[in-house]
């Protein structure tokens, strides 16, 4: 989950990381009662980024100023999001810019440290430039100093901003994240350091043992909104597309897999969604049937779809169990729209599961790349 | 091989959800579960399997144990595989997903310190068809055989296990190393471990978009893997998660490959073609696929 600003910077305060004094606005009034003395920076609360360039960030000498750019602020989609609130922020001359950064790192397994003395905006640009730092055994501050040295800083520099960047370690630490970075961090003439701007990725894993997280996380909005369905049930996953053929499956692997050979097939996918796997605590094998139940109402929304092709492999649970959520479903939507049925199966009691679907005239195959032919040629007659 | 039907193993987290689907199956295969560990319910049994509070207990009732399967809360994984690496298990089967990822890290740590094998977490574990059973796979996918399978999936492997096995190809050994991006042990390890083993005489790496592993993999194949493999990469259609986030942010992300943006089909389908690792379309052309490897090593 990725947080705003503001959220990121109240998290950076509580750690130490010298932040500018600011205030959150939700409305253009609320500058009325602004504690910051002018000049101020007003800067947009949205999740992605080049707000600069898309007139997200706004300087202002006074309040009548600050009140029009407010408005015009809020009016204003960046990358098709509005913000909710504005962060004013007092101004701040750097002398320079670095860029830091702490992520977990896929291939070693480890946090990582990243920094470069080429912060900034176009900090896309020095990419090769950027040093990094392994924290391969438990951390010591020495792998901030190391990292600090490596970008080429010296003097008191090198305690100052290495203080930074332990403390951005202790946070990542602490509160199970995924990524926290500032950029820039400025330098001063005097060699003081502020964070003026900063980004957090929470890990979803973990959020449930973080309620200040988890309360951040309630305040946004839904980014699982799609087309055919409010909100979907925990665990699935669903990628919509403006094909035919809707995509059920579970195992996020099994399900790519499935879409490979649609496409391979010459069928074009409406969406596929992903009821989840095996290997959940919250959601065990147990639950299978029922989550294949309300896949299938949730693909059957899809007013495009002609054909639904499930694809269940199924380890903990039986075929039959499977196929009796699927006929529970069929046998519900009787009345109007609904999408032809292809079921593909493999498991155990597969004859049991074949007798239930053919009673109902459902197609079930046992052979995986017979389930996709047919699934795609049904999707292309007239009739379906 | 590491796991056998001589091998003797505990189910920590026997009666949470996972456990108690899988458990009862493993016992059904074969595996010798010789305890359960479920805090707070020690002096029960489980299936007729002897259940304790703690680790240490169950070693010291039942004896030496050679492998867990840890199976609880993901939350509650770090500290179950530390007692287990405590009491002096080296060889360790996360079934569980949603571990935190720091979690991992940590456990990382002291596996790597203490010579500890650690496969998983969201992983559906090893199977030796004939022999054992560590986790979820449908025994009935399965044969003995010469095919030693390696996967990050869950399901997929099911799927190439069933299709290898539908063909005539049995399976020397299947293991799933784990969907999450923080995973114990890696492709190279059991690629080591497999060039190694007499059963295995063909290997299939089952793969899919997203992260390094694959590519790395490859790289170790043609530096260090004399047995053939084949590889086949789910994923070449599935549209890339946009990156959001800061100038910033998506250097980090690229840096320490968060995002899909690295790990494309095309650089792995690359990496393998460099290695000179045939790559297979489709899950059904497998098959095919080992049975010219398995051709020309005869």
């Amino acid at each position: 989950m990725d947080l705003l600003e503001y959220q990121a910077k109240n998290l950076f305060q509580q750690m130490g990381i010298p932040v500018l004094p600011s205030q959150q606005i939700s409305q253009p009034k609320d500058l009325k009662g602004l504690k910051i003395p002018y000049p101020i920076v007003l800067k947009s609360q949205v999740y992605t980024g080049g707000r600069s360039k898309a007139g997200g960030i706004r300087f202002v000498e006074n309040t009548i100023d600050a009140v029009a750019a407010a408005q015009a602020i809020f009016h204003l989609p960046i990358m098709g999001q509005y913000p909710e609130v504005l962060l004013a922020e007092a101004r701040y001359q750097p002398e320079r810019e670095l860029y830091l950064a702490v992520v977990l790192d896929r291939s070693s397994r480890r946090p990582l440290l990243l920094g470069s003395q080429e912060g900034g905006v176009e900090v896309e640009s020095v990419v090769g430039q950027m040093q990094q730092v392994i924290v391969d055994q438990e951390f010591s501050p020495f792998y901030a100093r190391r990292l600090v040295l490596k970008m080429g800083l010296r003097g008191e520099l090198i305690q100052t901003v290495s203080s930074v960047v332990e403390k951005m370690y202790r946070l990542f630490l602490e509160k199970d994240l995924d990524l926290v970075e500032i950029n820039p961090l400025a330098v001063s003439a005097r060699g003081e350091v502020m964070a003026l701007d900063g980004k957090i990725i929470a890990n979803n894993d973990a959020l449930a043992r973080h309620p200040d997280l988890t309360a951040l996380c309630s305040q946004q909005p839904l980014s699982n909104r799609t087309r055919i369905t409010g909100a979907l049930p925990a665990g699935m996953n669903l990628v919509e597309l403006d094909g035919s053929i809707g995509i059920l499956c579970n195992g996020g692997a099994l399900t790519m897999a499935t879409l490979d050979l649609v496409y391979k097939a010459g069928g074009k996918p409406a969406n596929y969604l992903n009821v989840g796997g095996e290997f959940s605590h919250h959601l065990p094998p147990n639950t299978l049937p029922e989550r294949v139940r309300q896949g299938l109402e949730v693909l059957g929304r899809d007013r495009g779809t002609k054909v639904v092709l499930l694809n269940i492999v199924c380890g903990g649970v039986g075929c039959d169990d499977v196929t009796e959520a699927i006929a529970a479903h069929w046998r519900r939507r009787s009345v109007g729209h609904r999408p032809v049925l292809m079921v593909r199966l493999a498991g155990s009691r597969f004859d049991a599961a074949h007798e239930i679907l053919r009673g109902l005239e459902i197609g079930v195959v046992h052979d995986l790349d017979e389930a996709i032919a047919q699934a795609v040629s049904l999707s292309k007659s007239k009739v379906a | 091989m590491l796991f056998s039907a001589a091998s003797r193993v505990l189910i920590q987290g026997i009666t949470d959800p996972l456990g108690k689907v899988y458990a009862p199956l493993m016992q059904q295969y074969g595996t010798q579960i010789v305890a359960g560990v479920a805090s707070g319910q020690g002096d029960t049994n489980f299936h007729g399997i002897p259940v304790f509070d703690l680790v240490e207990q169950a070693i010291a009732t039942v004896g030496q144990v050679d492998t867990t399967v840890i199976c609880g809360h993901p939350y509650m994984v770090l500290d179950a595989a530390l007692e287990a690496i405590a009491a002096g298990i080296r060889h360790l089967v996360l079934l569980t997903d949603g571990v935190p990822p720091l979690d991992m890290v940590r456990l990382l740590r002291k596996a790597e310190a203490t010579e500890t094998l650690v496969v998983g977490p969201n992983s559906p574990g090893i199977i030796v068809p004939g022999e054992i059973l560590l986790g979820t796979h449908p025994p009935d996918f399965y044969a003995p055989g010469p095919v030693g399978l390696i996967s990050r999936s869950g399901t997929l492997t099911y799927e190439v296990a069933l299709q290898l096995t539908q063909a005539g190809f049995g399976q020397s050994i299947a293991v799933g190393i784990g969907g999450d991006r923080i995973v114990g042990s890696s492709f190279q390890q059991w690629l080591q471990i497999l060039e190694e083993d007499e059963a295995t005489q063909v290997i299939v790496l089952v793969g899919e978009i997203g992260g390094d592993s694959e590519e790395n993999a490859a790289r170790y194949i043609a530096e260090a893997i004399d047995k053939p493999v084949v590889a086949y990469i789910a994923g070449r259609t599935a549209p890339l998660e946009p990156v959001m986030g800061h100038a910033g942010a998506i250097i980090a992300a690229l840096v320490a490959d968060l995002s899909t943006e690295i790990g494309t089909f095309e650089s792995k389908l690359a990496a393998f073609k460099a290695a000179q690792v045939p790559v297979a379309d489709r899950p059904s052309q497998i098959p095919d696929l080992v049975k010219k490897a398995l051709q020309k090593v005869s």
